[in-house]
């Protein structure tokens, strides 16, 4: 009894371990990895590393501020537009080993605003996501990378400081860490 | 050959006079309803005077401390018989900006919202607001506006952008308009 007890444990033991390791190591289409969380003159921004059902990866970043506050489109100039207003980017650093495979896209289309210059697009007030496709670093083990992070909240009335190019440090894992080149 | 000199030094002098005392300077001082009575009392920056019975001068860290230059200007703004007030902005603030842009386009209600006042306006970029300070000032948004004494102190009266809605001089010289003159 005692023998069948400890070869059905060792059974188990063998079967379970490697597929509880490689589901662990295995990021879910459609889930997330958490990168990097701050706030930084009242906006509040996540960092995630994502997967899509096509196995595709996405840094995704939710820029969240106060209420009654709006974020400035990510297309308009990093000085704004006549000095006006800063964009939301998510960008990576210059020297970084992750590829960019497409252009930052938005959650929600920015608008004119109701004051002049009508060239200055602006979110609807509330949380914004920006996410930008990406080919992971090569290699199989996490590594430190940086991103930059620019945005600017204001409401009708009044502005919070802008954060320009503000470097944020990463851990993000290298294309074979999740068992697929 | 001197004849031609002459002409030459004639002309140049004729352009240099026009261009040192042009006939129409930009700014008339008739316009100014309230001009300082003392040649002494110019504001810092004469250009940024504002033509109706306020004052608006900006100051800048290059041209010294700030508590010293603040004490200098509520003087100069107690001389006048106007308020001190502090205002902080910036280029990139869209609100600071149309709040200007309503002031330069005379518009009346934010000019009489404005009447008795002696704006000292400080950058937040050259000022470096950092922590949600700017030396002694405190705040978390801009525009803001911090009454002063006749000394440059603070006296602890404050408004900023959030006391009023959209950005329109409808919205917001009634407020100042308060916030100035306790109306």
């Amino acid at each position: 009894m005692n023998i069948k007890l400890r070869s059905l444990f060792c059974i188990l033991l063998w079967v379970i371990l490697p597929l509880a390791t490689f589901v662990s190591c295995t990021l879910p289409a459609n889930e997330s990895i958490p990168l990097a969380s701050f706030t930084e003159n009242y906006v509040n921004v996540s960092i995630y590393l994502e997967r899509n059902s096509e196995g595709n990866y996405f840094l995704s970043g939710i820029f969240l501020p106060p209420e009654g506050y709006h974020l400035y489109s990510k297309d308009i100039p990093i000085h704004g537009v006549n000095g006006l207003g800063r964009p939301t980017l998510l960008e990576l650093a210059e020297e970084s080993e992750i590829k960019a495979l497409g252009i930052l896209t938005e959650s929600v289309e920015a608008q004119e605003a109701d004051f002049d210059p009508k060239e200055l697009l602006v979110y609807p007030a509330g949380a914004v996501t920006l996410s930008l496709p990406i080919k992971l670093p090569p290699g199989n083990h996490w590594i430190d990378e940086e991103l930059k992070v620019t945005y600017m909240a204001c409401s009708a009335s009044q502005c919070k400081l802008p954060v320009v190019g503000k470097i944020v440090p990463i851990r993000i894992p290298g294309v074979n860490v999740f068992g697929h080149p | 050959m001197n004849k031609k000199l002459m002409l030459v030094l004639a002309t140049a002098i004729f352009l240099a006079c026009n261009f040192l005392f042009p006939k129409n300077p930009a700014s008339p001082p008739e316009e100014i309803i309230a001009p300082p009575t003392d040649p002494a009392l110019q504001p810092s920056d004469p250009q940024d005077l504002a033509p109706n019975g306020f004052t608006i001068v900006r100051l800048h860290p290059e041209d010294g401390d700030l508590q010293n230059m603040l004490a200098d200007e509520a003087q100069k703004a107690t001389a006048l018989g106007q308020m001190p007030i502090v205002e902080f902005d910036a280029t990139w603030c869209p609100p600071c900006q149309a709040i200007d842009a309503a002031i330069k386009s005379r518009d009346e209600l934010m000019l009489k919202a404005y009447s008795g006042t002696y704006i000292i306006k400080l950058d937040v970029d050259e000022w470096r607001w950092d922590n949600g300070r700017v030396q002694d000032f405190r705040f978390d948004g801009i525009p803001v506006y911090f009454k002063l004494d006749s000394e440059g102190h603070q006296t602890g009266k404050v408004i900023d952008g959030g006391a009023w809605g959209e950005d329109i001089p409808e919205n917001i010289a009634p407020v100042m308009d308060k916030f100035f003159h306790g109306k």
